[in-house]
């Protein structure tokens, strides 16, 4: 019952979700350096100076999309990363507009899982043994992370990261999808049957800042059963021509 | 948790019910925290598990500590080790509760305030290095390694000494067996070969030298499957019927303190009748008195004894234990060393009772040491005094003048890791670790050692003990093996890989070959003493160790408050056993309270009338009356600090023994009505199954298909329906359960074990009054077969015992049957209970709305209501980091009930599934099948007709429990063995 | 049964004219709607205070646990369970009156059988509280009822206690709408003879009644109608209740008779209700003319009549205890009498067995306060019946080893009185603002005796 009130709020929020966005999505250009506002006056206007590597990398994009803007990008700042995607979505996964909780860090599925297509199970590595999935430990990120150089630096994220790992402190995420006590889900039962980590997650690997994809299904009476209700786990264990269990003491024990 | 959770609103909602609706909202966002560096052994959602070693007693079995995320959740039996072989007792299971204990000092603290370590101990250093002299310490002993550490530092530090103090110091059967056998060690019974074992009031159950492996080794003794004959016959001796007495075929009511005679004349009637060719034997029982003398003596009458002889002289290996250092008084060594000799004259020294080549390590000084150090303290000798695992304020007499002498000592310095009456008084508080936490080993027996190692990082600002010491040593300018406990233990288990090898299996076993003695000449000299008793009434004060709470150290664990005591099932409290007589005499019934006074004191307590005591006894629970602790005190649910019971170690007089140990059986006790009347926890009140069968028995003689005379119902016991058909055709599992009672002794381990692994909560006093204890499982006792009478009383309580002879007691796991045709699942009107594919009768929490009608149609009564909100206020502290994770806690309003430990069976379903196969047999443990000491529990797939659960059922005893109902239990039991043959009939 | 003799006050009345008498009859029975009582109100007070404090006492229960009240395993069923029943039991009388009795045109009905109806409606109220007070969960009410939702469950028809949900919504509402029917014309009436606001509501409350032939016709069939659809409920309704305890395995429990049982008990224990609020309420508002000791003679002979069904009831019980030969049944039955709770078990024979025999005297039959007594007493018995079936049978079962003893706790005890107290509150409102006497009805037997008398 509360099940179809969290929907409502659901929607009520994301409702909220799209005029804000509609509101930001102009000022997010000026963010990202020059938005089509300034386009006219950018080919004959004063020529732009980046003042970090992610600003330089930026017009260098938009250099290469109008040959006529006049760019200047310093020394220091001429350096093949943090490279423009990197930028952007580390950006993106600190957007305090879009959906889902702000995180300690900005982290961004779309650009690991998405971009670099790394493995969901590189990080989440207890997925196919254990219950859990498992959240990667601060030793993981830095396995890739120590091996970058200093120009990363520039990411705030990568400087908290550091951070974490110097002072040997774990981090603490915003969990986000979220199942009660008395549910005993098993990632490695649904992995070692094929189910995708999309089924469960959404696209993942297009999602900068982690959130719950919204997902209903409809029971044949016509009534809907919203992610991560329990109904809407048994559509898929019923659709599933009876290979999944439907025994209640599965999950509840 | 915080103020308004969830459930709070929802139950507020809950008011104006429409509205429950609007709590959508209001579920807390969890935080993920994963490690900063993962161990590679540790995978979240999978059980890691360190082998170790129990420290609950001096046993010291071997540990499987299961942790999740690097928390213990759950104890078990190292199935290598050679002294529990996999099995553990109650208080071994519960025993994890320390770690998370309410109760724990969290950290160093100096005349009652919190203090840094490093001030602490400079404290310390500073007032033993101002008189080295003046500094004892006095505690238990605790393993080689650290023992090692603090005779060291006492020794190089000139220290006024140590004094290793325990309780119940073994030191009389020590001083026995140096009297008689030359070697001042312990013996090791072992009853595995034995067909005849007299206990002499050993409790070697649950009380003894070793009742995990006595257990096992009794059960093996008896098991019918291997001794047509019912294998070995057990008498006991004593003025009480005990938990392991209930076990026995004949009970000899001796009066207290008389077992020594006694057993001297039965060995000398034995000698007489065998023939000895030993000179030294012959000499030492030759003044022994004639057997009738004995009978006068010990108030029985011959008959039984002559029969007894009888069976001595026809058995072929007799065990005879010794009596507990609780039960013997001031003539313990004669009676030990009595003891002693009936093996040794029955042939059993070598075989049932082996003597080790050394003397013991580290063996318990004697009480008169203790009071030694107690008078130098009163003359003001002492001016630091260090204690540690002991609570002396606790458990030493009254008359010892302990609690005034410890005014007079200049600091006192505790390194208890839970407040207990000592540290109370402790200037200086210096935290050990909890055995979870903690590095060491221990050595129960030569060959045998067994290695301690944390499995969780120190929870609170506590020191390893051997670190305090080693500080210690090094502040005084000792030469200590550098490093810290850890290094030092891991070189004196040969550090490298011979360390690596220990860690993994828990310790080194290679059983030496304790075994044969002779009797030495002057064994003579060690007999012939009688007990004295001090005191001026009536009857005889038994103090007795309580099956769980041992000598007080269990009572801080609330799983040992409540789970109920074997024998009588009263829990929560003290009481005093009185006979029938005995009660009429003063007019009481149960639960009226009576006033015990012995000169050295007098406690109140409300009686428990029984037919299983002698009348010139009183008997009363040592362990009970602690004056701290969250649940040790707390009398009522009240509030700390408010006594739970009485102690009766205070009404003790300072007696020792011939050897100097201490003589807890010394003293008598006039008995007064006080008027008041004390509603007791009595968790059954009935001991009459008023034959519905629920408890059965087989005699001998219809086991061999012969014609049972002496005993109604059938022979064969009839199956009127295949447990098997109970589950979905297709699926491959009918899960079930084969229990035997024929095993079963009663020791309430499985309830242990269950309650830990299942997050069964506690209840408290005033809720297990009404009955609303939360165990899944619990212990039956019954007397006989039962009739039809009683159930008028308006206070009723268990009245079927007799005094001596033929002792018919049964006890009966009961738990969940998880029924074919289960009347609970018929009547749940939102099927919150129902029966799955796999034959489980399964209980779904969340789904239950507390009608409760599922409870008054189970005909096995074994639902639990939850009439509170236990799952949040009963884990106080930090016990809820001990919860199992795989096992939901149960919220307000809900039944629960056995589930066959689903979630073990879930677990066993993963590698099945993954490599495509079906769960094998044995690959699902229950948690009490994994505990019982006597392996009386066996669970297994029904459908498997190769399954241990299939195999190990006795068509000959097999039963279902009330089958006339045709509720088709899943649980097959097994009848017990009626062994009572001629020569121990009275 | 004697014909009716004609009621002194309705031959009198049928001397003068029509409308006259039809006034007279209007102003004596609509009287007590027109003024506030202080008796009324002081009664009124208690009963609200009384609902007020269960209703606190509620709160506390569900916020701390179910532990406030007495259970003691294995006693899971108590107080709740028992006034439940009983109150259930209560509302039967009304509807056997104003159904049953009305299909066959018992006359002597006309005068109670408002009061009747009302008390079944109310009766129908409190007792449906209960299961709810009841669960373990009350925020979890909801998974009771059988409706789609998102988790695809659902209930289990197999379970009495569903059966009971059924049962005790179709009697709710059969009755709400019988007794609401049975009251329009009589509204219409309150409603032509008050002004102001009290008109609106009546106007709005009678359904625009103007008495015209055809809506009579109509009235009387569909009262008819509803009858035909009340008078199975009398035996369904209390067998289903019956069963929550007979499907069940206890013993004591478990036996077949339940139902035949405990529809002679309710009915037996309506009346003796019905006595109880009628009594008072005559003399309280001077309807002495309208509810005479020939009804009450009447419901008499009903009393005494069921209170031999009860008492065969409680012997078959033993008889079929001891002859089933079972032991456990036995034992139960030895204890209910002889055990601990022989003191609940005597009260209940007593009250439901013994005392009723006085009626077999006319004398006390007609003897108001001795009825008034009785009926209180009957009422005591009828709740110690249910008390006696419930906890004696739990308390004493299958596995002796689990035996206990129950005790009630303060807790249900206030919501027992508050339950009363609830009931009373809708009585008292009821003949504030409603006739307690059926208008019409009466009207029509004024009329049947001035023209040709009864027939």
């Amino acid at each position: 019952m509360n099940q179809t009130t969290r929907r409502y709020c659901a929607v009520v929020l994301a409702a909220c979700a799209v005029g804000a966005a509609a509101v930001l999505i102009p000022s997010l250009g000026d963010a990202a350096g020059g938005g089509h506002a300034e386009e006219p006056q950018a080919t004959r206007g004063p020529t732009l100076v980046a003042a970090s590597v992610c600003e330089a990398q930026r017009l260098k994009a938009r250099k290469a999309d109008d040959s006529r803007l006049s760019i200047e990008i310093p020394k220091e700042f001429d350096k093949p990363w943090p490279s423009l995607s990197a930028c952007e979505s580390h950006d993106a996964a600190w957007d305090e507009d879009a959906d889902g909780p702000m995180q300690p860090i900005p982290f961004s599925h779309a650009h690991h899982a998405g971009e670099f297509e790394i493995d969901c199970q590189y990080c989440h590595s207890a997925t196919d043994r254990s219950r859990a999935a498992g959240m990667p430990s601060v030793e993981v990120c830095m396995g890739c992370h120590q091996m970058f150089p200093a120009e990363y630096d520039e990411l705030e994220g990568i400087r908290i990261l550091k951070q974490y790992w110097a002072e040997k402190q774990p981090i603490a995420w915003q969990q986000i999808h979220r199942l009660p006590e008395h549910v005993k889900f098993r990632h490695n039962r649904h992995i070692q049957a094929g189910v995708d980590c999309q089924q469960c997650h959404g696209p993942v690997e297009e999602i900068d800042k982690m959130h719950m994809v919204p997902d209903t299904k409809w029971w044949f009476y016509g009534l809907p059963t919203a992610k991560l209700e329990m109904g809407w786990c048994i559509e898929c264990h019923r659709d599933n021509n009876q290979q999944a269990t439907q025994d209640c003491v599965t999950c509840h024990h | 948790m915080p103020d308004l959770d969830r459930r709070d609103f929802l139950k507020l909602v809950g008011l104006g019910a429409g509205t429950a609706t609007a709590a959508g909202c209001s579920d807390p966002i969890e935080k993920l925290v994963p490690y900063v560096v993962q161990p590679e052994e540790i995978t979240p959602g999978i059980a890691t598990v360190y082998a170790s070693t129990c420290r609950e007693c001096e046993a010291a079995c071997g540990l499987h500590v299961s942790t999740r995320e690097g928390r213990p959740i759950k104890l078990e039996g190292n199935p290598e080790h050679p002294i529990n072989r996999g099995r553990l007792c109650a208080r071994g299971q519960v025993g994890i509760g320390r770690t998370y204990h309410p109760d724990r000092y969290e950290g160093p603290r100096a005349d009652g305030q919190a203090t840094t370590w490093d001030d602490a101990e400079a404290r310390l250093l500073a007032a033993v290095q101002a008189n080295p002299g003046g500094t004892w310490v006095l505690g238990a002993s605790r393993g080689p390694t650290i023992d090692g550490i603090i005779d060291a530092v006492v020794a190089g530090g000139g220290l006024g000494g140590r004094v290793v103090y325990q309780p119940f110091d073994g030191s009389a059967l020590r001083a026995a067996t140096e009297a008689v056998f030359g070697v001042a060690a312990t013996p090791q019974f072992d009853l595995s070969g034995a067909d005849l074992v007299l206990d002499f009031d050993s409790g070697f159950l649950d009380t003894g030298l070793s009742p995990v492996e006595n257990a096992a080794q009794f059960a093996a003794a008896r098991d019918i499957a291997r001794h047509p004959d019912g294998g070995a016959r057990l008498v006991t001796i004593g003025p009480r019927l005990t938990m392991t007495g209930s076990n026995a075929e004949s009970w000899i009511p001796a009066a207290a303190g008389s077992e020594g005679a006694l057993a001297l004349a039965l060995a000398r009637a034995v000698a007489s009748k065998r023939g000895v060719v030993d000179a030294a034997l012959d000499a030492a029982i030759a003044k022994a008195p004639a057997l009738s003398a004995a009978a006068t003596a010990a108030d029985v009458d011959l008959a039984s004894l002559e029969q007894l002889v009888d069976a001595i002289a026809h058995a072929h290996a007799v065990v005879a234990l010794p009596p507990n250092p609780a039960a013997a008084g001031t003539n313990a060594v004669a009676a030990n060393a009595a003891v002693l000799l009936l093996n040794a004259v029955a042939g059993s020294v070598g075989s049932g009772v082996k003597i080790p080549r050394g003397p013991d390590p580290r063996a318990a000084a004697p009480y008169a040491e203790v009071q030694a150090l107690v008078d130098a303290m009163n003359a003001g000798q002492v001016s630091v005094l260090i204690v540690h695992d002991a609570n002396p304020q606790y458990s030493l007499p009254s008359a010892s003048g302990f609690s005034a002498a410890l005014e007079k000592v200049g600091l006192v310095a505790s390194l208890a890791s839970l407040v207990d009456e000592t540290s109370v008084e402790a200037a200086l508080v210096l935290p050990d670790h909890t055995p979870l936490e903690s590095w060491g080993d221990a050595e129960p027996r030569a060959g045998v050692r067994s290695l301690v190692q944390p499995t969780i990082r120190p929870l609170h600002d506590t020191r390893a003990i051997g670190d305090v010491f080693l500080v210690l040593g090094r502040g005084l300018g000792v030469s200590v093996p550098s490093g810290t406990t850890r290094d030092i233990v891991a070189a004196n288990w040969g550090g490298g890989a011979s360390f690596r090898a220990a860690l993994v299996r828990g310790g080194s076993f290679s059983e030496s070959s304790a075994g044969h003695a002779s009797v030495e000449t002057g064994a003579a000299g060690a007999i012939g003493a009688a007990s004295q008793f001090s005191g001026s009434g009536d009857y005889t004060l038994i103090a007795y160790p309580h099956s769980y709470l041992g000598d007080g150290s269990g009572a801080a664990l609330p799983w040992m408050q409540e789970i109920p005591d074997p024998v009588t099932k009263l829990s929560w409290r003290s009481w005093a056993e009185i006979s029938k007589t005995t009660a009429e005499r003063l007019g009481v019934k149960f639960g009226d309270v009576v006033r015990i006074d012995t000169g050295n004191g007098a406690i109140e307590a409300p009686v428990y009338p029984r037919g299983g005591i002698r009348d010139d006894a009183v008997a009363v629970a040592i362990g009970q009356g602690h004056t701290v602790g969250h649940y040790a005190s707390m009398a009522g649910d009240g509030s700390p600090g408010v006594a739970r019971g009485a102690n009766v170690a205070a009404l003790l007089p300072a007696a020792t023994d011939e050897g100097g140990g201490r003589a807890w059986l010394a003293t008598r006790a006039s008995l007064t009505k006080s008027g008041a009347f004390q509603r007791v926890a009595l968790s059954q009140w009935f001991d009459n199954q008023r034959g519905r069968g629920l408890a059965r028995q087989v005699s001998l003689l219809a086991l061999a298909g012969g014609h049972d005379d002496d005993h109604e119902g059938p022979h064969v016991i009839e199956q009127p329906f295949e447990r098997a058909n109970d589950a979905a055709p297709g699926d491959p599992y009918r899960w079930g359960l084969t229990i035997d009672n024929d095993r079963c002794t009663g020791c309430s381990a499985c309830i242990a074990a269950c309650y830990v692994e299942n997050n069964v909560p506690i209840v408290g006093e005033t809720n297990a009054i009404k009955h609303r204890e939360m165990n899944w499982i619990r212990i039956e006792r019954y007397i006989g077969d039962g009739d039809t009478e009683g159930g008028e009383e308006r206070r009723p309580h268990p009245d079927r015992e007799v005094l001596g002879g033929e002792v018919d007691v049964r006890f009966a796991a009961m738990l969940c049957q998880h029924c074919g045709s289960a009347p609970c699942e018929s009547v749940c009107p939102v099927i919150a209970t129902y029966h799955t594919p796999d034959g489980l009768n399964a209980m779904i929490y969340n789904r239950c709305v507390g009608t409760r009608y599922c409870a008054n149609n189970c005909v096995y009564k074994v639902r639990r209501f939850n009439y509170f909100d236990y799952g949040y206020d009963n884990w106080p502290g930090l016990l809820s980091l001990m919860l199992n994770p795989d096992v939901t806690v149960r919220g307000q309003g809900v039944m629960e009930k056995c589930s066959f430990c689903v979630q073990r069976i879930q677990l066993a379903r993963q590698p099945a599934k993954d490599e495509g196969r079906d769960i094998r047999d044995g690959e699902i443990v229950t948690a009490c099948q994994q505990s019982c000491p006597t392996d009386a529990i066996t669970f297994g797939n029904t459908r498997d007709a190769k399954a241990a659960v299939n195999t190990r059922v006795d068509e000959r005893r097999s039963y279902y429990s009330l089958h006339m109902l045709n509720t088709r239990p899943g649980i097959t039991y097994l009848a017990q063995v009626k062994r009572v043959s001629e020569e121990s009939h009275s | 049964m004697t014909p009716p003799p004609p009621a002194t006050a309705v031959a009198d009345m049928a001397q003068s004219s029509p409308a006259f008498q039809d006034s007279k009859i209007n102003r004596d029975i609509l009287n007590p709607t027109r003024y506030v009582s202080l008796p009324w109100l002081g009664l009124l007070l208690l009963a609200v205070l009384g609902v007020g404090q269960a209703v606190f006492s509620l709160g506390y229960q569900t916020y701390v646990g179910l532990g406030v009240a007495g259970y003691q395993a294995p006693v899971f069923w108590a107080v709740y369970i028992i006034t439940f029943v009983f109150w259930i039991g209560i509302g039967h009388a009304g509807t056997l009156i104003s159904a049953i009795l009305f299909l066959f045109r018992a006359k002597w009905r006309n005068a109670i059988n408002r009061g009747a109806e009302a008390m079944t409606v109310f009766a129908v109220l409190t007792a449906a509280l209960f299961p709810l007070i009841h669960i373990g969960r009350l925020w979890k009410f909801y998974f009771l009822i059988p409706y789609p939702n998102q988790r695809g469950l659902w209930v289990n028809f197999k379970s009495p206690l569903l059966w009971d949900v059924f049962a005790i919504n179709t009697y709710m509402t059969i009755s709400i709408v019988f007794f609401y029917v049975g009251l329009i014309p009589d509204i219409a009436v309150a409603r032509d003879r008050s002004t102001g606001l009290k008109r609106v509501i009546y106007a709005i409350l009678c359904l625009g009644w103007q008495g015209t032939s055809g809506q009579w016709k109509a009235h009387t069939r569909t009262v008819l109608h509803l009858s035909g659809l009340a008078t199975p409920l009398v035996l369904s309704v209390h067998s289903v209740v019956s069963w929550d305890f007979a499907m069940s395995i206890i013993p004591g429990w478990h036996a077949t008779i339940f139902a035949p049982y405990f529809v002679a008990g309710a009915i037996f224990g309506g009346f003796a209700m019905v006595l109880t609020v009628m009594i008072p309420s005559r003399r309280i508002f001077g309807l002495e003319a309208y509810i005479t000791d020939y009804h009450f003679e009447n419901m008499s002979r009903f009393i005494l009549f069921t209170s031999w069904i009860v008492g065969y009831a409680y012997g078959m019980e033993y008889f079929i205890a001891w002859y089933s030969g079972v032991e456990a049944e036995q034992t139960s039955f030895f204890l209910r009498a002889f055990g601990p709770y022989w003191v609940s078990t005597w009260i209940m024979i007593s009250a439901n067995c013994i005392f009723p025999q006085l009626l077999w005297f006319k004398k006390l039959r007609t003897h108001v306060p001795t009825l008034f007594v009785l009926s209180v007493i009957i009422n005591i018995g009828m709740w110690f019946e249910r008390y006696v079936i419930i906890i004696t049978s739990t308390s004493r079962d299958f596995i002796p080893g689990a035996w206990g003893l129950y005790i009630p706790s303060p807790v249900e005890l206030s919501i027992l009185a508050g339950s009363f107290c609830w009931f009373a509150m809708f009585f008292l409102l009821f003949i504030k603002f409603f006739p307690i006497i059926a208008i019409t009805e009466v009207k029509e037997l004024a009329i049947h005796e001035k023209y040709g008398g009864a027939h």
